[in-house]
């Protein structure tokens, strides 16, 4: 990873007349922990990092952020957002842009091939965090911990992100600039995660699924989190009527998961940020996974590929299969 | 305070003696540490480190029915509260966290369903000897072995456990027990004064208060808010999980012609929490909702209370998908000063 390019190329776009702010991350402030980085002007490229723990999703700012009403005689800042991306990242960019909730024209997209990223989690479990932020890099195939003076490298397979394991799209499917040369895909195996499930018979994964949405606090991260979730009037939110019970309970949580999980079929773009925010470990990424390949083996769609693309649930061919169709 | 030693030979009985009394303690459930209800038969190991759902879980249900009530019925239905609780491994600062809560829910008004709860329950804590990472009760007035809102301190000495006595319902436990316990030597007790210390040691990270509560309110427009929040999700994680955050919303619960009304957590970072009906919102951004969370707990709550409504934790900065770091936070508002 060239730092330095990423840093002057970073420095150039904030430096525009017609880019608001720069979305990209940097070194958190403990352990394995790397925050968002916010930045309206080259000098705050400084701290700007690419690093195996820029996990986080930046895509989703694009619509998280609040659009508030323009006082009157003040004019809309209309400069665009520029934001930096992986390949998971790039593909919630064109599926934004499909579904109409952002303008091509409103992004500057500086696109990182991404050799893959660390679960921290896992990190953690060998090596515990500390009070001071990690610094830690690709060395092959491999990673790289620094440590004051001690170097030590870590196997690939012990610590790599089960949605990288599993990724099939690490280079950035639209971007404005590109940094660094684009990665071969991996080999990508069996999602072992989603078969074991596939696996229990049906009143198994009703349990499965059971102990696993009773454990939801409801603290919406996974939603806040997602950059597809972007619904200005949440079902969830709305208080007459009311739809989703404010009451925690297995049902009321159950009706949460699986109403976000249909509505992001088709639509999800596996960058695993419900399932990694979450802090009572609900394993959201295999719910969705299991959705998004059955949209791609029933229906050959892949969400987030093609920004000109129709969507997926606003799309019909008459050679739909409809065996399912009771 | 009296001493008192359990020699771990005799814990699955002490264990076995507390489960007939609706014995709670933390409990691992795959990726998370939580208080589940021990079974009369069940053992229990404490080990170090805190829950990530904090007991006030337990005195302050995430969902708690007010009463019930049905159509054609002028009598409301009142949930009988009347079942005695003991908790067993809480953390100093989680206990130090209901003994600041409780200033609210005596405030104004004396909530009858959290002060009825509290009086039933029977805290016996545990020392901290291994504080975590993002620990730093100390800066906010606590230790790793205070004994704030406890009713047993125990210290975890090796071989067995030191256990002080706090208060009356502490005092009634420990009379219970007292087949399995012998009085605690005088070394004991030097022991575990060497623990506290060494538990104080190993603290890493902090920050002084000093001047924070009186600074807040000047910077009140500072960028500083605006920096903090961008990367927020908005998410309840550090409310939600936070032992002093105590905001509810009340809400009726109606299936055909009976329902209840009942309360439930209500977090200060939803969108939500302060929209009028009128659709108008005055924490229109997370901007303001980030500010309000920090000004409430180091400003508010000490004009109001005298006490930063913060125990070190750290569960806000350790579970941030975001590290958005109350330390960190601190420092920058000490740096804006």
């Amino acid at each position: 990873m060239d730092l330095d390019k990423l840093r002057k190329t970073a420095a150039e776009v904030v430096s525009r007349d017609d880019v608001k702010y720069l979305i990209g991350w940097r070194r958190g402030t403990f352990g394995y922990r790397v925050a968002p980085h916010f930045i309206e002007d080259a000098a705050g490229v400084d701290e700007l990092i690419f690093s195996p723990l820029c996990i986080a999703n930046l895509a989703n700012y694009l619509t998280l952020t609040e659009k508030l009403p323009v006082p009157r005689g003040q004019e809309a800042d209309t400069r665009k957002v520029a934001l930096l991306v992986k390949g998971c990242d790039s593909r919630a960019v064109a599926q934004l842009i499909v579904e109409k909730g952002i303008k091509r024209e409103d992004v500057v997209v500086i696109g990182m091939p991404c050799p893959g990223m660390i679960d921290w989690k896992l990190l953690a479990e060998r090596y515990p965090e500390t009070d001071v932020a990690a610094e830690i890099g690709w060395k092959g195939e491999d990673f790289l911990l620094i440590r004051g003076e001690e170097e030590i490298t870590i196997p690939r397979a012990e610590v790599l992100a089960e949605k990288c394991r599993l990724c099939r799209h690490p280079n950035p499917v639209l971007s404005d600039i590109t940094i660094g040369e684009a990665v071969e895909p991996w080999a990508v195996a069996e999602d072992s995660g989603v078969a074991e499930i596939e696996a229990k018979e049906a009143a198994e994964r009703w349990d499965y699924w059971e102990e696993q949405f009773s454990k939801c606090i409801r603290c919406y991260s996974c939603r806040n989190a997602c950059p597809l979730c972007y619904c200005e009037d949440c079902i969830l939110d709305r208080l007459d009527p009311i739809w989703v019970n404010r009451a925690v309970n297995f049902s009321e949580n159950t009706a949460f998961h699986l109403a976000r999980a249909f509505h992001l079929a088709g639509r999800c773009v596996e960058c695993g940020e419900c399932e990694r925010v979450c802090p009572v470990g609900i394993p959201l990424g295999k719910l969705n996974r299991k959705l998004a390949r059955t949209v791609r083996e029933e229906y050959g769609f892949e969400p987030g590929l093609d920004p000109e693309a129709e969507p997926f649930q606003a799309s019909f061919k008459p050679d739909d299969p409809e065996e399912f169709i009771l | 305070m009296s001493a008192m030693l359990l020699n771990k030979e005799k814990w699955s009985e002490f264990i076995g003696k507390l489960s007939g009394k609706n014995l709670w303690a933390p409990a691992v459930q795959g990726e998370v540490k939580k208080y589940a209800p021990v079974a009369e038969g069940e053992t229990v190991e404490l080990d170090e480190g805190n829950t990530t759902v904090p007991p006030k879980a337990l005195l302050f249900p995430q969902t708690e029915t007010l009463y019930r009530f049905s159509t054609g019925k002028e009598e409301l239905e009142f949930p009988g509260l009347d079942e005695e609780m003991v908790l067993l491994g809480v953390r100093p600062c989680d206990a130090r966290a209901m003994a600041l809560v409780e200033n609210l829910f005596r405030w104004d008004f004396d909530d009858p369903y959290y002060l009825k709860r509290r009086e039933l329950t029977t805290l016996i804590g545990l020392a901290c000897n291994e504080p975590e990472l993002n620990c730093f009760c100390p800066s906010v007035g606590g230790s790793p072995d205070s004994t704030e809102g406890l009713d047993i301190l125990m210290t975890d000495l090796g071989e067995s456990y030191l256990l002080e006595t706090v208060t009356e319902k502490g005092k009634a436990i420990v009379e219970e027990m007292k087949d399995l316990l012998e009085e605690a030597p005088a070394d004991a007790l030097e022991q575990k004064e060497q623990l506290a210390k060494g538990a104080r040691e190993k603290i890493r990270r902090g920050i002084d208060p000093e001047g924070i509560p009186e600074a807040l309110p000047q910077l009140w427009e500072d960028p500083l808010w605006q920096r903090i929040s961008a990367p927020c999700l908005g998410c309840g994680i550090c409310t939600y999980l936070c032992p002093t955050c105590y905001c509810f919303d009340i809400q009726d619960e109606i299936e055909g012609s009976a329902g209840r009304r009942c309360r439930m957590w209500d977090s200060c970072m939803f969108a939500e929490y302060t929209k009028h009906t009128s659709g108008h919102n005055p924490r229109p951004t997370r901007r303001e909702r980030t500010r309000n969370r920090i000004n409430h707990k180091y400003s508010y709550f000490v004009d109001k209370f005298g006490v930063i409504a913060c125990v070190g934790c750290g569960r806000c900065s350790t579970l941030c998908p975001v590290n958005i770091d109350l330390i960190d936070i601190l420092r920058q508002v000490k740096a804006a000063q």
